[in-house]
């Protein structure tokens, strides 16, 4: 109670004191929790990613995102026959909305709405996520209908899409099967379709491979007569547009190692015999990349946040210096009638603690009604920033606490030893 | 024979004020306070009645020399363990009464109780008791910026005797008050005095009060006289 009366004593040093915390912890709960909803997506991206070696066109660059979108699949057989791989699925994923021709680039907060193939054929299962758990319906499987879908739960949110719905993308019409329960991780912003489907709207969709379709299916017409009758030029050029398969369109494949195999020594192996072909990301080399890339974002975030909360803890230590000054002569009383140089630290540090802790309530309520507005603004596109956990926004809270007591320390402990003579000369 | 409280032998005691000026506030004083005493301090101004007070309160140690309180030799004690006697054997009685402005007449005296030792209950309890045997029942929950000059003195003398301490230093209590009000806290203290048997050491320039003391220990020029 006394130390709540000294507080009080100067309202506006105390209120400025409280606000400078209350600001630093602000940005402490709102960056952090936008670290956590994002290390949250990140861990389910790594997740997956170490669950399977993976598998990229030659050329494809990492940089500016670029692909051939072309995985020869008597490659991929190929290496379905190298010693330890249990399964090889190739897959494609494009884009579920076209492109505005007016808007071609878009920035949004979230990740974009993604067609994701499933080869329902395929044996392959990723280690670390072998099944996707399901809000409402089916995911599609061997038996679903070639235009049946399973959509992520941000897809659905935002297109307003249901099970039973008839769809239309990329002039197609489609029937949802299944909407997956919330990952809070890309597959949110899946649209799962089966491979064949999927292919054929890849190739749609680029007019380079459109066009090598269309010369396949009019070269697969001209007879071998005809084709010695042709140049050589074209004859080689009608021979090319021939070789053209659909099934070589792939923009990754997917490879899982037998049980008793070790991932990396599978890696060595397909790389070994097949790094002319393919580019081949092991799964341990891409969980490092992830960690670092993680760590590095968390450092920006945290460190932002850390800066605000320094500021404030410096207006704390320089409050409690003038409140120990001025109280000097309190302080030599409490001494001379008894009190030990403990008993004045403890109290000098409470004060600063409780300070920093009310700071910490505010900050961190006033975050937490932010995050919770925000939040709910982007939740009908369910893409929302942050993940608010009731677990971190106590720990903030006491961190608040335990940074006012720090705070409060040395001057504590400078008031702690003061002479009561000298104290008691300012009677 | 009464029982020794206090006894000082050859205290000295400097203040260096700059590189060249020191100042021998104390030049080889001693002192003898027997149980039951009400003595008082008496000297001219800068004689070191002051530093004296300060000297036997523990709130600052002699250069030289010895003191002793209740038998115990305090003269080279670390502060460390200074607090603790001070809280349970010296209760001090201030020139300026000196409560926490903060707290009211009751939390100033359950402080010192705190510090004392007494649990909270027994410290609440002595407190109230204390605060009614000198007059300021109705008072209790007063802050010093709402009593009188004298009430607060009462205050403080209330204060000063809830660890029950072996002896009370009180330095000018009537300093900032006037002549009536003087006269009621000396009466006050001499009732304690006579009733309770307590120990009163007081430092005073005024020579009413002075005179009201049983004994008189004049000091001139840091030395006894």
């Amino acid at each position: 109670m006394e130390i709540l009366r000294n507080m009080w004593r100067r309202k506006f040093r105390t209120f400025l004191t409280v606000v400078g915390i209350a600001v630093g912890i602000f940005a402490f709960t709102v960056m952090g929790s936008m670290a956590l909803k994002l290390n949250k997506m990140i861990d389910g991206g790594k997740k997956y990613i170490t669950g399977q070696i993976s598998v990229m066109p030659k050329g494809t660059d990492f940089a500016t995102g670029q692909m051939s979108g072309m995985l020869p699949i008597d490659t991929l057989n190929k290496i379905a026959k190298v010693e330890g791989v249990e399964a090889v699925e190739g897959s494609v994923s494009l884009a579920l909305d076209e492109p505005n021709p007016d808007e071609p680039i878009s920035v949004s907060m979230g990740q974009a709405s993604t067609i994701y193939s499933l080869d329902t054929n395929s044996s392959f299962k990723n280690k670390n996520w072998e099944t996707m758990a399901m809000k409402e319906g089916k995911l599609i499987d061997k038996d679903s209908a070639d235009n049946d879908i399973s959509v992520g739960s941000t897809v659905a949110l935002d297109k307003g899409w249901k099970v039973g719905d008839k769809v239309k993308t990329r002039g197609k019409e489609f029937n949802v099967v299944g909407i997956l329960d919330k990952t809070m991780t890309g597959p949110d912003s899946y649209v799962f379709m089966k491979l064949p489907v999927a292919r054929e709207m890849y190739i749609n969709s680029n007019p380079f491979l459109k066009s090598l379709k269309d010369r396949s299916a009019e070269a697969a017409n001209i007879s071998d007569a005809e084709l010695q009758k042709l140049s050589e030029e074209t004859r080689n050029q009608i021979l090319q547009a021939k070789a053209f398969k659909v099934e070589d369109v792939s923009t990754m494949a997917s490879v899982s190692w037998k049980n008793d195999s070790d991932p990396e020594e599978v890696v060595s192996r397909i790389k070994a015999q097949y790094k002319d072909e393919v580019v081949v990301l092991s799964p341990k080399l891409m969980g490092e990349q992830i960690d670092k890339a993680s760590a590095t974002m968390n450092a920006i975030i945290y460190g932002a946040a850390m800066l605000a909360l320094i500021v404030g803890v410096f207006s704390i230590t320089n409050t409690m210096v003038m409140s120990i000054s001025e109280r000097t002569k309190e302080i030599g009383i409490k001494k001379a009638i008894g009190a030990s140089g403990r008993s004045i630290s403890l109290e000098y540090t409470l004060e600063a603690g409780i300070i920093s802790l009310v700071g910490g309530l505010l900050g961190m309520g006033i975050g937490a009604a932010a995050i919770i507005i925000i939040n709910s603004k982007m939740a009908s596109k369910g893409a929302e920033i942050f993940l608010l956990n009731t677990t971190f926004l106590v720990e903030v809270v006491i961190f608040s606490f335990v940074i006012g007591i720090m705070a409060g320390i040395i001057p504590a402990a400078r008031a702690a030893k003061m002479k009561v003579v000298e104290a008691i000369r300012e009677l | 024979m009464n029982k020794i409280i206090i006894e000082a032998t050859g205290l000295k005691k400097s203040y260096k004020m700059s590189k060249t000026n020191t100042v021998k506030a104390l030049n080889g004083v001693n002192l003898v306070v027997n149980e039951g005493d009400f003595s008082a301090i008496v000297g001219p101004s800068g004689c070191g009645k002051s530093t004296l007070m300060h000297i036997l309160g523990l709130l600052d140690r002699p250069d030289e020399g010895q003191i002793t309180i209740d038998g115990v030799d305090v003269s080279k004690l670390k502060d460390k363990i200074a607090y603790k006697l001070r809280a349970q054997k010296i209760g001090f009685i201030f020139q300026g009464f000196n409560l926490i402005p903060t707290l009211s007449a009751l939390e100033n005296v359950v402080l010192a109780g705190k510090y004392g030792g007494l649990k909270l209950q027994a410290r609440k309890k002595r407190a109230i008791e204390l605060l009614e045997l000198v007059g300021l029942k109705d008072r209790v929950n007063h802050k010093p910026n709402e009593l009188s000059g004298g009430q607060q003195q009462r205050v403080a003398i209330a204060r000063a005797l809830v660890n029950n301490p072996t002896v009370i230093l009180a330095d000018e209590p009537t300093g900032e008050l006037d002549s009536k009000t003087s006269l009621e806290i000396i009466e006050m203290l001499k009732k304690l005095n006579e009733k309770n048997n307590q120990t009163f050491l007081i430092v005073t320039h005024n020579t009413e009060v002075a005179d009201a003391c049983k004994k008189k220990i004049h000091l001139k020029d840091g030395k006894n006289a």
